[in-house]
């Protein structure tokens, strides 16, 4: 659990962190966003003490950072970031095993370690154990970086803009397996980006920031419907809004049973989101869709009417 | 000929050079000085008035090793305190003199040697000292600029990763910083120990008894054979250290 008492952080003259308060629970995935400069890598890093915070409090299951070496502190948690970090002169596999080196564990469990994380992350032992990072596409770099900051298995993960270099493509695929390891490894993850739909898609806690200040935080859906003000509004995409929320609800939650009626043409899978369904009736011009299962078998049909959840 | 079979014995040459060039050269090097004498004949047709030809005041090994010796010490003394002092000024405690520093070592640069040495001598006086510290002072430059430039030069995501993972300052230095700087600074040490191969020849107008002898003797009393003996053992000793130097570039490249 991270708690964050009214922290502020002064660069000289200026107030780069104006007295946030933020709590996030264990498992909790926290998903900072905001516009350039509004703090967020700053406040990332005063929970590393990479950077001193100017004042308040900031707490590690109920303990103040202050009161922990910062080297050891720093190894207790996982850190990815933008352009990985990746040490250059080392291979995949020497790179993967730092910190579990750092922590004098024997050679034998740090192999195995390693190797257990690349199959984690998807790269083959026999394929990239060996490459150094400059033989990576931006992707498995990025895989790389993660299994690296999993390495020591730390309760705490701190992500600033993990995926912000990488294509549409690969972005979504990374986003999708950070879904999948986390809903096996619950790790408390603090999460900076400046894409819209990774936020909505990827957190359980949305926080918003604006020169140095928490404007909003709550569930992705509950900042759709409710945001606080004209900014948090236009940052969650202003008038298309109902789409990014369309994005976050599946076809499976609006779908209805088989009726007596014929099925209609156009498929839809009963895990897509709303705004997929949506898109597909605008393209072929139709009103309804049949809604089918992993295997193409049709399940269920979702009408425009039930789609936007109309009440008449 | 094949093109194919040009292009092999093109690589083949370069291969060779590569790993054999350094001894090549230095084998070279020491057979013109065991066998300068063999080279009477060409050296009395070009200075034909001079009763002596070669010059014999001293052996031309004798020469090569008090050359080595120095410019070895100077360079030693200028790798420690250059690489220390530039790793000095990069660490949270010396940065308040980087821009000092840094600046220094780039004006220096265009500071002419003979005039550091017209400096050293009415502090040290004449001998093999002064030449020793006037090329510390003059290699410690391109040395302290590169490693400045090595360790500057590294990307800053890898320096964060490093200390966000918990390395301690001890260990990004000498895990990352060095490492990765290597290739930039050893590149600093071959300029400096070229440029000083060279330099230390002018030792010679201060009293130190080099392969630069040879050459002043050779001006002071107009004879070319003499220059041309200390010129040619000076260059070969030059191109020696900077291929030995390569060869190792080479090989620290090939591993990153
Ligand atoms: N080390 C530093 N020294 C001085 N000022 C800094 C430092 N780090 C950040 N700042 C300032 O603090 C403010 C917040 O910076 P921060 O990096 O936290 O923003 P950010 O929200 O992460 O922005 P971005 O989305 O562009 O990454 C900025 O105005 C920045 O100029
Ligand atoms: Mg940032």
């Amino acid at each position: 659990m991270i708690e964050l008492f009214g922290v502020t952080k002064h660069f000289g003259e200026e107030v780069a962190v104006d007295g946030i308060s933020l709590r996030v629970a264990k498992g909790e995935l926290c998903v900072l966003v905001g516009t350039s400069g509004c703090g967020k890598s700053t406040t990332l890093r005063m929970i590393n003490r990479l950077i001193e915070h100017t004042a308040g409090e900031i707490h590690l299951d109920g303990q103040p950072v202050r009161t922990f070496d910062e080297v050891t502190l720093r190894r207790r948690i996982g850190y990815v970031i933008q352009n990985t970090g990746l040490f250059p002169h080392w291979t995949v596999a020497r790179n993967i095993g730092l910190v579990p080196r750092l922590l004098k564990w024997p050679r034998q469990r740090v192999r195995e370690r390693v190797e257990e994380l690349m199959a984690l992350l998807g790269l083959p032992m026999a394929e990239f154990a060996d490459k150094y990072p400059r033989q990576l596409s931006g992707g498995q770099a990025q895989r790389v970086g993660v299994a690296r900051a999993l390495a020591a298995d730390p309760e705490i993960l701190l992500m600033d803009e993990p995926f912000g270099a990488l294509d549409p493509i690969t972005r979504e695929a990374l986003q999708l397996e950070l879904l999948d390891l986390q809903a096996r490894l619950h790790k408390t993850i603090v999460f900076v980006t400046h894409d819209m739909d990774e936020a909505l898609r990827l957190a359980d806690r949305l926080v918003v920031m604006r020169q140095g200040r928490i404007v909003q935080q709550g569930a992705p859906v509950e900042l759709l419907h409710a945001p606080a003000d004209e900014f948090v509004a236009s940052l969650l995409g202003g008038d298309t809004r109902g789409l990014k929320e369309a994005a976050l609800t599946r076809v499976r939650d609006r779908m209805l049973p088989l009726g007596p009626r014929l099925l209609a043409h156009e498929r839809v899978a009963v895990d897509a989101p709303l705004s997929q369904a949506l898109s597909l009736m605008l393209w072929h011009r139709v009103d309804r869709l049949t809604v089918v299962d992993d295997e193409d078998i049709p399940i269920g049909e979702l009408s425009l009417r039930r789609l936007v959840g109309s009440k008449t | 000929m094949s093109r194919r079979a040009v292009v092999g014995r093109g690589l083949r040459l370069r291969w060779w050079l590569g790993e054999w060039g350094p001894l090549a050269w230095l084998g070279l090097l020491l057979v013109l000085c065991l066998g300068m004498g063999e080279l009477e004949g060409p050296f009395r047709w070009i200075e034909p008035d001079s009763r002596e030809v070669l010059y014999a005041r001293s052996s031309f090994l004798a020469l090569l090793g008090q050359h080595v010796l120095v410019v070895g010490l100077a360079s030693l003394a200028a790798v420690m305190i250059g690489v220390g002092g530039a790793i000095a000024v990069t660490r949270p405690f010396g940065r308040d003199f980087l821009p000092l520093v840094s600046q220094l070592a780039s004006i220096g640069q265009t500071f002419p040697p003979v005039a550091v040495l017209a400096l050293a001598v009415p502090v040290l006086g004449f001998g093999t000292l002064p030449i020793i510290v006037a090329l510390l002072l003059y290699g410690l430059l391109p040395i302290v600029r590169n490693t400045l430039a090595g360790i500057q030069g590294i990307d800053p995501g890898v320096h964060e990763a490093a200390r966000g993972m918990g390395m301690t300052r001890r260990q990004i230095l000498l895990q990352v910083e060095l490492p990765l700087a290597a290739p930039v600074i050893l590149a600093g040490v071959r300029t400096s120990v070229t440029v000083n191969v060279a330099t230390a020849a002018i030792g010679a107008t201060v009293g130190a008894s080099n392969l630069g002898d040879p050459i002043i003797s050779g001006i002071v009393n107009g004879n070319t054979a003499y220059v041309l003996q200390g010129a040619m053992l000076i260059g070969l000793l030059a191109i020696t250290v900077d291929s030995a130097f390569e060869r190792v570039q080479r090989r620290l490249v090939q591993r990153v």
